[in-house]
């Protein structure tokens, strides 16, 4: 990166503080929630600054059993995993047909993926809730997983598609010339190749989909999803009184994976999202 | 290897030949036009099935009157005629201007105010890294989370307390939460565009600031005439992409619900609420017409934000 040299004026003394000061709350948060969710909640309250007297780790015991976050966690996890690789064994190989195999329809048949970028939940949700009603997919975790697949789509083509441009064509040539068919070429080389374009959006869409809360919260009705054991659970609060320490434990049974995921690939995810808006 | 045979021009017209009509006819092709369906056709039924063939649906729906079971009964457009004169829909209507226009006007001055901060600050990639993640928590984490904060013995209070003030307004009251909610959603949202718009600046040839420079332009007059100009693009993209994730706002919403197995107070509904709650609202008859006239509302706005957005820039952009 280049840098740019240039006179510092004044002015960065008022910025410079005030950029790390942002920076600075962001950080905190994070921080006061971790230890907030080790207190009791009468702690929580009276103290919010002070490190926590001791540690009251079953507040994700808590969390874990009697409110449901385990359950959540794992129909969470089984819907990311689920909907994320489907959703790529669906879009890839449309997004490599669209943009390498110059058809006369292939502008038609992206535009109509792309416009699915502009439907929202809104216009989807009751037809959907009344035909999966009929064919027995309320309430199902798999009805869910679908409606999330087919959702995320467009999304993924539309990375996807620019993805595949930038491969070198030379390599299909190459590999036609040898004598591969169109599946081969894109099943052994293509896609291999798009490895790290793949794993951006299994990553987005992993990261979109682990809190969604309006389609899980239409669809399901006595399974639970990590996002609705959280909204449960403060429900609940309004009868057993406050117990914001266990819900704070919830919070980061919620946070920490995103937050692990965002140190070990925060680049990637940057890029891959800023790819998105830039295009 | 790949990556040094992409550097080529190549990347350019991204393997785009020229078509000529042999190449249109030659083996290759012809075996690539065999697989176009079997590659294209399974996302695209699944795409049509979940996301089109609703939404289809639900235009032909917002024009007839059904709970849900029995026969549809034709109504023309009663419902968007009934929808319109219920105040709690001109309600959502307001709550969804200000989400979308306020909020969107704020995330994005912070946007362009951060960008400018984190420009050449020493530790920017962390900056940028730190205030990027709020973006990646669900709406419901963070609502809730400001809930707690803004509650009658939150840290707002408790905070407002330790420095001698102890007039303050009550958040969470119903004049008061809506607003609460606002500054919020600010908060949860400005990373993101800080670090595109970030991006953008960083693709900008440094030359164009070393000649402003030498002009003697101070900082916002290279703000003004170097930056801005050259992020008309992304501000363009940008502003499409919040429109369409504002009008959806629904999660960070439903999480202020004063009691238990309710939706929010109405004076805090938007468009995503009121659709939710005409169809599935606990104490309340399922209308699926009505909510279905607010969805095809929805997505009407969305299609024409979208245009609007794109054409107001390009103006700009033209014009320049």
């Amino acid at each position: 990166m280049t840098k740019i040299k240039r006179h510092r004026g004044w002015g960065h003394l008022v910025t410079v503080p005030v950029a790390w000061a942002i920076v600075a709350v962001n950080v905190l948060m994070i921080v006061w929630i971790v230890l907030s969710s080790l207190k009791s909640t009468r702690e929580m309250a009276l103290h919010p600054w002070s490190w926590p007297k001791h540690f009251i780790w079953s507040n994700y015991r808590t969390a874990w059993v009697s409110a449901q976050f385990g359950a959540g966690v794992g129909n969470s996890l089984l819907l990311i995993i689920g909907s994320g690789l489907a959703c790529i064994l669906l879009a890839a190989p449309a997004a490599y047909a669209l943009s390498r195999f110059r058809m006369r329809s292939s502008g038609l048949h992206t535009a109509l993926f792309v416009l699915g970028l502009g439907i929202p939940a809104q216009t989807m949700f009751i037809p959907l809730y009344v035909a999966f009603d009929r064919i027995g997919l309320v309430d199902s975790v798999w009805g869910l997983m679908l409606i999330y697949t087919g959702a995320g789509i467009p999304y993924a083509l539309f990375l996807l598609t620019a993805f595949f441009r930038s491969l070198p064509v030379e390599l299909e040539e190459a590999a036609a010339l040898d004598g591969a068919g169109p599946g081969y070429t894109f099943w052994r080389i293509m896609l291999p190749l798009a490895r790290s374009g793949l794993i951006t959006i299994f990553v987005l869409q992993a990261i979109g989909h682990w809190g969604e809360t309006f389609f899980a919260l239409v669809m399901l009705h006595t399974k639970t999803t990590l996002s609705l054991s959280l909204y449960n659970f403060t429900q609940t609060m309004q009868y057993t009184g406050s117990r914001y320490s266990v819900l704070f434990a919830g919070l980061v049974i919620l946070i920490a994976p995103l937050l692990v995921l965002y140190i070990v690939l925060g680049r990637r995810i940057i890029e891959g999202i800023s790819a998105g808006y830039s295009k | 290897m790949a990556s040094a045979i992409v550097v080529g021009p190549t990347t350019e017209g991204g393997g785009t030949r020229p078509v000529g009509p042999g190449r249109r006819h030659s083996p290759f092709h012809r075996a690539r036009r065999r697989m176009f369906v079997p590659f294209v056709y399974p996302a695209l039924a699944v795409y049509m099935l979940i996301m089109v063939a609703p939404t289809l649906f639900t235009l032909w729906l917002s024009l007839n009157r059904w709970a849900g079971a029995g026969p549809m009964q034709w109504a023309g457009l009663h419902n968007y005629t009934a929808m319109f004169r219920d105040p709690v829909f001109r309600t959502s209507f307001v709550n969804t201007f200000w989400i979308v226009v306020g909020v969107g006007a704020a995330v994005f001055a912070i946007a362009f105010g951060m960008t400018i901060l984190l420009q050449d600050m020493a530790g920017r990639r962390f900056a940028r890294a730190v205030v990027f993640f709020p973006s990646l928590v669900p709406g419901i984490a963070i609502s809730i989370m400001w809930g707690y904060l803004f509650n009658p013995d939150g840290l707002v209070n408790t905070l407002l307390a330790d420095v001698g003030v102890h007039s303050h307004p009550e958040w969470l009251a119903q004049d008061n939460m809506f607003k609460v909610i606002l500054i919020g959603m600010t908060w949860l949202s400005s990373g993101v565009y800080t670090v595109i718009f970030m991006a953008a600046v960083d693709r900008i040839p440094p030359e164009l600031y070393q000649a402003a420079e030498i002009e003697g332009a101070s900082a916002f007059q290279r703000f003004r005439y170097v930056t801005f100009p050259l992020m008309k693009d992304v501000v363009s993209v940008c502003s499409v992409l919040w429109c369409v994730g504002a009008l959806k706002t629904f999660e960070f919403l439903l999480v202020f619900s004063a009691e238990s197995g309710a939706l929010p107070p109405t004076n805090i509904w938007n468009f995503a609420m009121y659709s939710y709650a005409e169809a599935f609202n606990p104490d309340g008859t399922a209308d699926y017409g009505i909510a279905a006239a607010c969805g095809v509302i929805v997505l009407l706005l969305t299609g024409l934000l979208m245009f609007l957005a794109r054409r107001v820039l390009r103006r700009d952009a033209d014009t320049y």
